[in-house]
């Protein structure tokens, strides 16, 4: 076991104590300072040279930091630009920041040390206006490429009614019209080879096998596919710049929006990152509420991914049959929630309400009703020889890619590594369940769907675990910052009336710092990375979703392969568009 | 059935006409089937069902799409400009190709008319007289037929198959 | 006179009745999927949803006649009318019962085949007239295709030919009726023609043309009212006809237990009776056939017909034609 602090002491010893400030934060994530001309050298260096290499490239973002007053221990910045590397070996995360001027707001890429560096780095320069000097395509990401102004600068606006009127004049519609205009040399793409003139064909934004607004580009000579770019973006919300505006208890039902297949598994990130900011510890009872609650949406997340990725290669009916068990999973979400596909339910410190009544019986009829179920589909979707014959060896990567290009979840899983955050790093609980962590060989569209069906029954074990182990005591934290408050103190004494009337009224006050929290979500790795500066609303919200990093992937993962491969490649993935976009 | 038989015959002698006059590439090939449909239903006329039904699955149903496969395969248009058709239209090229023409139709005028069969419904022929003469009459003939359509078959693959190793090359240069 | 009167009767009442057995296999098979999908299907528009079809049709009227400015006209407009020309003359040689027949032809057989060939037309050309890349991909699927399935399809029926020594589809009913139904000496051959029909049709398993998770909606993309309604109908009259085939070629046509009736018109009405209601068991097999099968992929598909199916259904020929030669 390596220890966890070293890596700041070895850092230092190899490339000298003065080239790192070091930051403390609230999540305990070694976090250093680092110029930009010694950027390209540590991360190299950590990527492959150091002990228990920083293999992953788990996020990489900015901050915008002109405007914040609570920073000590932090050098002079205005723009900061965080790298976050994830260790396997040492289990560890490491965070890199490099601060620049407002003047001179450019840095080195590094994406040819990391490929899946490429859209994060877009995105930083989409949103921020920040140049990476040497990467290969540093166009918008996100906004239209005709789009004035970095949204998530302070000085760009939050909503539209700062914007004045929209208006659209001929010549700007013109002009929208020609930037629309697909020429394949803008996306590094050739008409034609020496034997054959490729066909370009555009998969989407409306398209009934993307499952969204995602529009992919195609090069194909004949039915093959040479090389592909998804263009992204038509789903962003700008999530991250309303979690700016939006009071720190007002931003959870935007959670929910993110992946809005996967519920309250989304607050819970988001939650657990402002219970670190605000030092809240949950009872346990709300640890296991979540926990039971997040499985079953993991469950109803899972199926639509089965149903609709039979549908993908063409199974007609499994669909249905999946849809009508989710409305299952629905009815106690109704009963214990209120909502059903987005109930906002978790809250800082706690949940809503407790559970109702009953609510055990509703659940352990489901938990004892599904297995059956899931051993029909089995027959009927991944004993298919026609399904096999259609997602075996289509869309394969190595444990070595994946890792590249930060894949985490079932995709990585199916690669043989199994790395589970619950079981890795135990959060809200999870250490005190019995479940196992279902790994597959070969990383194949096929492989993604086994270990999906069988994360399916791991959840079910939880779930039972949950409700026969369910702990007593209260659904909300005694804490100050809990929101809202416990009501019950309140009309015993001042303090508490008080902090409870500025909680409801003003949304509590989270005190200054960083905390980054990622979670084993629906999809993969979901992480809310959140800076206070002692406000009633967040600074800054990152948001790491795995859909954005695994969207990235599909060029890598479908070249040489058929229009239908790509369908199943995209079922296979298992994505969202809201996930990718935000 | 001799007024079918006038019918189709002008049927096809039109579409045929419209074959070689028509500048989108499809069109053409419609026309072709619509031609080969009428000399199937000429066929009929004559009594030879069999070969009417061949002449439709085989040759309208199976080597036209061909046809229009590689058509919409390649994905050929019209052209931009029929100059270089334009230039085949000039006297110089046609008025000898025509002459043959109009000679060979005397022939076939003054044989039809010596000859004094006039057009009428044929005598009843049935697959399996086809298949007797086929296999019994003419079999040598047939067997013949197929060795060179064999020879054709393995020569196109051949051709075929020396674009591979180029292209495979092309992908890696 | 009284012989042409009789055989306009027949056609009449084949148009027509193919051409309402068409929206009630629409009608069938939305609620028999639903049936198989654990949900209710179409059940609000008159008894059991049967007006729901009417509704469609209705919509399908009134909705605009789009032609893309893209498109080829001519091509785009003769595209849906291939597919029904061809499946409902095609009909012309089906023996519904003894003597009920538009023409008794001799190479009734062929005529099918050759009416099925034509068939390949309608799809190949509204995707290529289309002007639009999914469209094209969709002929160029089905055209591929339809030429590989259909080599089969006539050498699968060759084994029944073999056996009855007759393409006229009236004899070869009259020869299982004093034989045996075909469906048990020539079991693969009718395996083979049944999994080529579904080709044909391009139903489930072989709706490559028209996948709709790859190519939205393939070769009819770019169709609406009227003219998508034709592709529909087409569809669905294209099912009818192989059923009918089926019936015809395996299973005995007409033949079954008349209940003593044994003259007039009530015996032929009896007789009629039993080709419909086989028909009917294979159009349920066609919707079932949908509700469980995984699409292939295009290449898996065109593989499956040139190595696994033409070998079959030469070896079938070979197998059926020594047989019978060694029983002589």
């Amino acid at each position: 076991m390596i220890d966890r602090l070293d890596i700041v002491a070895e850092l230092g010893s190899r490339f000298g104590h003065e080239t790192f400030q070091v930051q403390p934060t609230r999540d305990e994530i070694p976090t250093l300072w680092v110029s930009r001309d010694k950027l390209r050298e540590v991360v190299g260096y950590l990527k492959t040279d150091a002990p228990g290499p920083y293999k992953m490239l788990y996020d990489l973002t900015a901050i915008d930091e002109r405007t914040r007053t609570h920073r000590p221990d932090q050098p002079a910045s205005d723009f900061t630009v965080v790298h976050h590397l994830l260790s396997f070996d040492r289990n560890q995360d490491l965070r890199l920041k490099v601060a620049l001027s407002e003047t001179d707001l450019r840095l080195p890429s590094i994406t040819d040390i990391w490929e899946s560096a490429s859209w994060c780095e877009r995105e930083v320069y989409d949103m921020f206006g920040i140049k990476f000097e040497g990467h290969p395509h540093l166009y918008r990401l996100l906004m239209p490429r005709t789009w004035k102004g970095h949204p998530l600068r302070k000085e760009h606006p939050a909503r539209a009614t700062e914007m004045g009127p929209f208006q659209l004049p001929d010549e700007k519609q013109d002009a929208e019209q020609e930037a629309l205009h697909f020429r394949p040399e803008e996306w590094g793409m050739k008409r034609e080879s020496e034997t054959s003139e490729f066909m370009f064909l555009n998969l989407g934004p409306q398209h009934p096998g993307t499952h969204g607004v995602l529009r992919i580009i195609l090069q194909l000579d004949g039915e093959e596919i040479v090389d592909c770019v998804p263009e992204i973006g038509f789903h962003h919300r700008g999530a991250e710049k309303m979690g700016e505006r939006q009071s720190w208890h007002g931003f959870i039902p935007y959670t929910d929006r993110i992946d809005y297949l996967g519920g309250v598994m989304n607050n819970l990130p988001y939650c657990l990152a402002v219970e670190k900011l605000a030092g809240i510890q949950v009872p346990e009872r709300v640890e296991t509420i979540r926990v039971m609650m997040c499985e079953l949406f993991r469950i109803a997340s899972h199926l639509v991914w089965y149903g609709t990725f039979a549908q993908d290669v063409g199974i007609m009916s499994p669909v249905f049959f999946m849809f009508n068990d989710r409305e299952r999973i629905f009815d106690i979400v109704r009963a214990v929630c209120g909502g059903r596909m987005h109930p906002s339910w978790f809250r800082i410190g706690g949940v809503a309400q407790d559970l109702p009544n009953g609510w055990d019986k509703l659940i352990l009829d489901f938990v004892n009703y599904l297995p059956a179920r899931l051993v029909e589909w089995e027959k009927m979707v991944m004993q298919n020889r026609l399904f096999k014959a259609r997602t075996q060896g289509i869309g394969a990567y190595t444990l070595e890619q994946a890792i590249d290009w930060g894949v985490t979840g079932p995709g990585l899983r199916a690669c043989g590594c199994d790395w589970d955050f619950r079981k890795k790093r135990p959060y809200s609980g999870y250490q005190r369940f019995e479940f196992d962590i279902p790994t597959a060989t070969r990383g194949d569209c096929y492989d993604r769907g086994l270990v999906r069906a069988a994360e399916m029954e791991q959840s079910l074990r939880i779930v039972r675990q949950c409700v026969e182990n369910m702990p007593t005591g209260s659904y909300k934290a005694d804490h100050p910052l809990t929101t809202p408050p416990l009501k019950e103190k309140t009309m015993r004494d001042i303090e508490t009336l008080i902090t409870h009337f500025l909680g409801v009224s003003w949304g509590p006050v989270i005190p200054p710092g960083e905390a980054f929290v990622g979670i084993e979500a629906t999809k993969g790795n979901n992480g809310y990375y959140l800076v206070s500066d002692g406000s009633t609303m967040s600074y800054r919200t990152r948001i790491r979703t795995p859909s954005f990093r695994h969207m990235q992937m599909l060029p890598m993962m479908s070249r040489g392969a058929t229009v239908a491969d790509m369908l199943a490649i995209i079922g296979s993935i298992d994505f969202v568009l809201a996930d990718i976009d935000r | 059935m001799t007024i079918a038989f006038y019918v189709a015959s002008a049927v096809a002698l039109f579409a045929t006409l419209m074959v070689v006059t028509r500048r989108n590439p499809v069109h053409a090939v419609l026309y072709l089937m619509v031609s080969l449909l009428a000399v199937a239903v000429v066929f009929f006329t004559l009594g030879a069902h069999f070969a009417a039904a061949l002449e439709v699955i085989i040759y309208a149903g199976a080597i036209i799409v061909l046809f229009v496969f590689m058509i919409m395969l390649l994905n050929i248009g019209p052209p931009p400009s029929t100059r270089q058709e334009s230039l085949l239209l000039t006297p110089g090229i046609w008025v000898g190709p025509s002459a043959l023409s109009v000679l060979l139709a005397g022939l076939f005028l003054y044989v039809i008319l010596a000859g004094g069969r006039s057009v009428q419904a044929g005598s009843y022929v049935d697959a399996k007289t086809v298949g007797i003469s086929m296999f019994e009459i003419y079999f040598l003939g047939v067997e013949l037929a197929s060795m060179i359509l064999l020879a054709g078959l393995v020569g196109a693959y051949h051709l075929g198959k020396r674009d591979l190793p180029d292209e495979a090359e092309g992908g890696n240069g | 006179m009284n012989e042409t009167l009789g055989t306009l009767l027949i056609i009449a009442f084949v148009i027509l009745g193919v051409l309402h057995v068409a929206p009630g296999l629409i009608w069938l098979e939305r609620r028999l999927l639903a049936l198989w999908q654990d949900r209710y299907g179409p059940n609000r528009v008159g008894p059991f949803g049967l007006f729901q079809v009417l509704a469609d049709a209705i919509k399908m009227f009134f909705k605009e006649d789009w032609i893309p400015p893209f498109a080829d006209k001519a091509t785009f407009i003769l595209a849906p009318c291939i597919i029904n020309v061809t499946a409902l003359t095609a009909f012309a040689v089906i023996p519904f019962a003894p003597g009920w027949s538009v023409v008794d032809m001799s190479v009734g057989l062929l005529f099918f085949l050759a009416m099925s060939s034509l068939g390949v037309y309608s799809v190949t050309l509204a995707g290529w007239a289309s002007n639009n890349k999914y469209s094209l991909l969709g002929g160029l699927r089905a055209s591929a295709q339809m030429l590989g399935y259909e080599v089969f399809m006539g050498l699968s029926l060759m084994g029944v030919v073999l056996m009855s020594g007759t393409f006229n589809l009236a004899k070869i009913v009259e020869a299982q009726q004093n034989t045996i139904w075909y469906c048990v000496p020539q079991f693969l051959g009718m395996m083979l023609f049944l999994i080529a029909g579904i080709a044909e049709t391009h139903r489930l398993p072989f709706d490559l043309p028209e996948a709709e998770a790859e190519l939205i909606a393939g070769f009819h993309s770019e169709y609406s009212s009227m003219k998508f309604g034709m592709f529909f109908i087409g569809e669905y009259i294209g099912i009818t006809l192989i059923s009918c085939l089926m019936t015809v070629l395996y299973f005995g046509g007409w033949d079954g237990p008349t209940f003593g009736i044994s003259e007039g018109l009530a015996l032929k009405l009896v007789q009629f009776g039993w080709f419909a209601a086989k028909t009917f068991v294979f159009l349920c097999l066609f919707i079932l056939l949908r509700a469980s099968f995984c699409r292939p992929r295009y290449d898996q598909l065109i593989a499956f017909g040139w190595k696994i199916m033409l070998p079959l259904s030469l070896a079938n020929l070979l197998i059926t034609g020594a047989a019978l030669l060694a029983l002589e």
